[in-house]
């Protein structure tokens, strides 16, 4: 029994393995990235129309009766294309384009029958169709456009692919999601040269901006090198500031010992020199109270005593000049006094005297003018005999004047030979050669001497008469001398 | 997988649409975003990209007529 059971289990078993299997045989799964497309059965036209006789199915699950319909794949999957086309631009200029076009099958059911329909069997050739649709409708695309538009304007180029290339790919039930142009070959160096002045400019811009830059950063640098500098001296200022303070403080630690010893030995000698100036006031305070005061003292004795006695003795002559004082005043009045009753009698006397006197002399005064008076009138008696005689004797020489003189030189003759005498008078020893006719001969020149003032007195006469000059007259005073009335014609003369 | 549906729906250009240019839109469709060969409606616009259109024709299988959805 329980075998039976066993092998029912194992047949149920067996049997709905079976069945799996039939089930996972019949039934066809679509991925997303792919289309079933199903023939061979014309019940069901699921999606199409009837007419085509076959049915796509894409992401499910569909049923497939083994042995009555086929199930085709169909790759929904992105295919590309790389394009290598020699073309000539609107400009004829030759170039060779490189890029890529990347296409799928188009995702709705007509474009999954038309691609189906053409690309079924030769889906590992659908990149070469598409290459060759492409490269003619590259050629004829970049035949109508200039190399600016194709390097600038992408949207132009896009736009003529999409209308050359567009409802060609509808036919074949494909998409282009993009074409991309990898590369343009330029054999004829348009390109270059068309991007050369940019380039040039770009060059000289960026020399410019080189140079520039250079510049900048040599200033920065040198203003970097000069900061440096600058620090650096800086920093050995302070260096040397603060090794010249090191300096000072070690020199000074290095004399710190030194002058702690100065400081003390002059602390002692400063000690010592204050005891030396203690001892020494001691001394000079032990010699005030010895000696000086004493002295002080001594001085001060003699000094007052001798005080004393100078005002004791100026006292004294003080009194004592007083007393002469008194004395001399005295004997001054009584000197007066008695001075006064001398000149008062000699006063007296001197009046008495001069009253006398004066009768005296008026006597003798009346009695010299009587006298005089007498003489006067005596002596005009004899002046006018006087000028008698001599207008007698004037006449008298008038008529004879060598008798006159003659007269006169008899009369005066004693006079003459005196004169000659005398100038014999002052010789001392006189010494005659010739005997007596030699005194004879000398007393000769003597007179002869006379006789020429004779002759002289008559020249004198002669020029006076020829001048009509009349002799002048004596006073009578002169002429009251007898002697010298005689002598004053002969001197006048 | 009905294409009449794209009748109505909404896109957005992505290549100038105009007379002489095959333009391009893209419309939210099957569950994804799919581009389509455009064209103006009237076939004298000029619709730039960026615009927001209309799809009020389908011509099977990638090429749609499109107006623009807001008048500016």
């Amino acid at each position: 029994m329980p075998m039976v059971v066993g092998v029912v289990a194992g047949v149920a078993v067996v049997a709905v393995l079976a069945l799996i299997g039939l089930f996972k045989m019949m039934w066809r799964v679509a991925e997303p990235n792919e289309a079933l497309v199903i023939s061979g059965s014309n019940h069901r036209t699921e999606g199409l129309e009837a007419g085509m006789g076959f049915r796509i199915v894409t992401g499910r699950g569909t049923l497939v009766m083994p042995g009555v319909q086929v199930v085709r794949k169909l790759s929904l999957d992105l295919n590309e294309t790389e394009l290598q086309v020699d073309c000539v631009t609107h400009q004829g200029i030759p170039l060779r384009v490189r890029g890529v076009v990347i296409f799928k099958v188009g995702d709705d059911f007509v474009s999954i029958a038309n691609a189906a329909r053409r690309f079924l069997d030769q889906q590992k050739l659908m990149s070469e169709r598409v290459h060759n649709v492409f490269a003619g409708h590259l050629r004829s695309i970049v035949g109508g456009l200039t190399v600016e538009d194709m390097i600038r304007d992408r949207e132009k180029l896009t736009g003529q692919t999409r209308a050359a290339c567009g409802t060609e790919m509808e036919k074949l039930g494909l998409i282009v999601d993009s074409l991309q142009i990898h590369e343009i070959e330029d054999p004829t160096g348009y390109i270059k040269n068309m991007a050369m002045p940019h380039a040039a400019a770009v060059q000289r811009d960026a020399r410019i901006a080189q140079a520039e830059a250079n510049r900048l950063a040599t200033e920065a640098e040198q203003a970097s090198f000069a900061r440096m500098a600058e620090a650096t001296r800086d920093s050995e200022i302070l260096q040397a500031g603060y090794q010249a303070e090191r300096d000072k403080a070690g020199a000074k630690a290095r004399q710190a010992g030194p002058l702690a010893d100065a400081a003390a030995r002059q602390e002692v000698v400063v000690q010592e020199t204050r005891v030396a100036e203690l001892e020494a006031h001691r001394r000079e305070q032990q010699l005030q109270a010895d000696v000086r005061k004493p002295a002080d003292a001594q001085a001060y004795e003699k000094r007052t005593l001798a005080e004393a006695e100078r005002d004791a003795r100026i006292s004294a002559a003080e009194a004592k000049a007083k007393e002469t004082e008194l004395a001399a005043a005295a004997e001054a009045t009584r000197v007066k006094q008695a001075a006064g009753a001398e000149a008062e009698a000699t006063r007296t006397r001197g009046e008495a005297s001069a009253a006398a006197t004066r009768a005296t002399g008026e006597a003798e005064a009346a009695s010299a003018q009587a006298r005089g008076l007498a003489a006067a009138e005596a002596a005009k008696a004899q002046g006018l005999a006087e000028a008698e005689a001599i207008k007698a004797r004037a006449a008298a020489l008038a008529e004879n004047q060598e008798a006159v003189v003659a007269q006169q030189l008899a009369e005066n003759w004693p006079e003459i030979v005196k004169a000659g005498a005398s100038a014999f008078g002052n010789v001392d020893n006189m010494v005659l050669l010739n005997g007596a006719d030699g005194m004879a001969d000398v007393f000769a020149k003597a007179l002869t001497m006379g006789g020429t003032g004779l002759g002289l007195a008559r020249q004198l006469l002669a020029s006076m008469n020829q001048n009509g000059q009349a002799p002048g007259g004596t006073s009578p005073l002169n002429g009251s001398a007898g002697p010298a009335s005689q002598k004053v014609p002969v001197e006048e003369r | 997988m009905d294409d009449a549906s794209m009748v109505g729906l909404m896109g957005r250009v992505t290549g100038t649409i105009g007379p002489g240019l095959v333009g391009e839109v893209m419309v939210r469709v099957r569950g994804g975003a799919e581009h389509f060969l455009a064209y103006a409606a009237d076939g004298t616009a000029r619709i730039e990209c960026g615009t927001v259109v209309m799809v009020v024709e389908h011509l099977p299988p990638r090429s749609v007529y499109v107006t623009r959805a807001y008048d500016s």
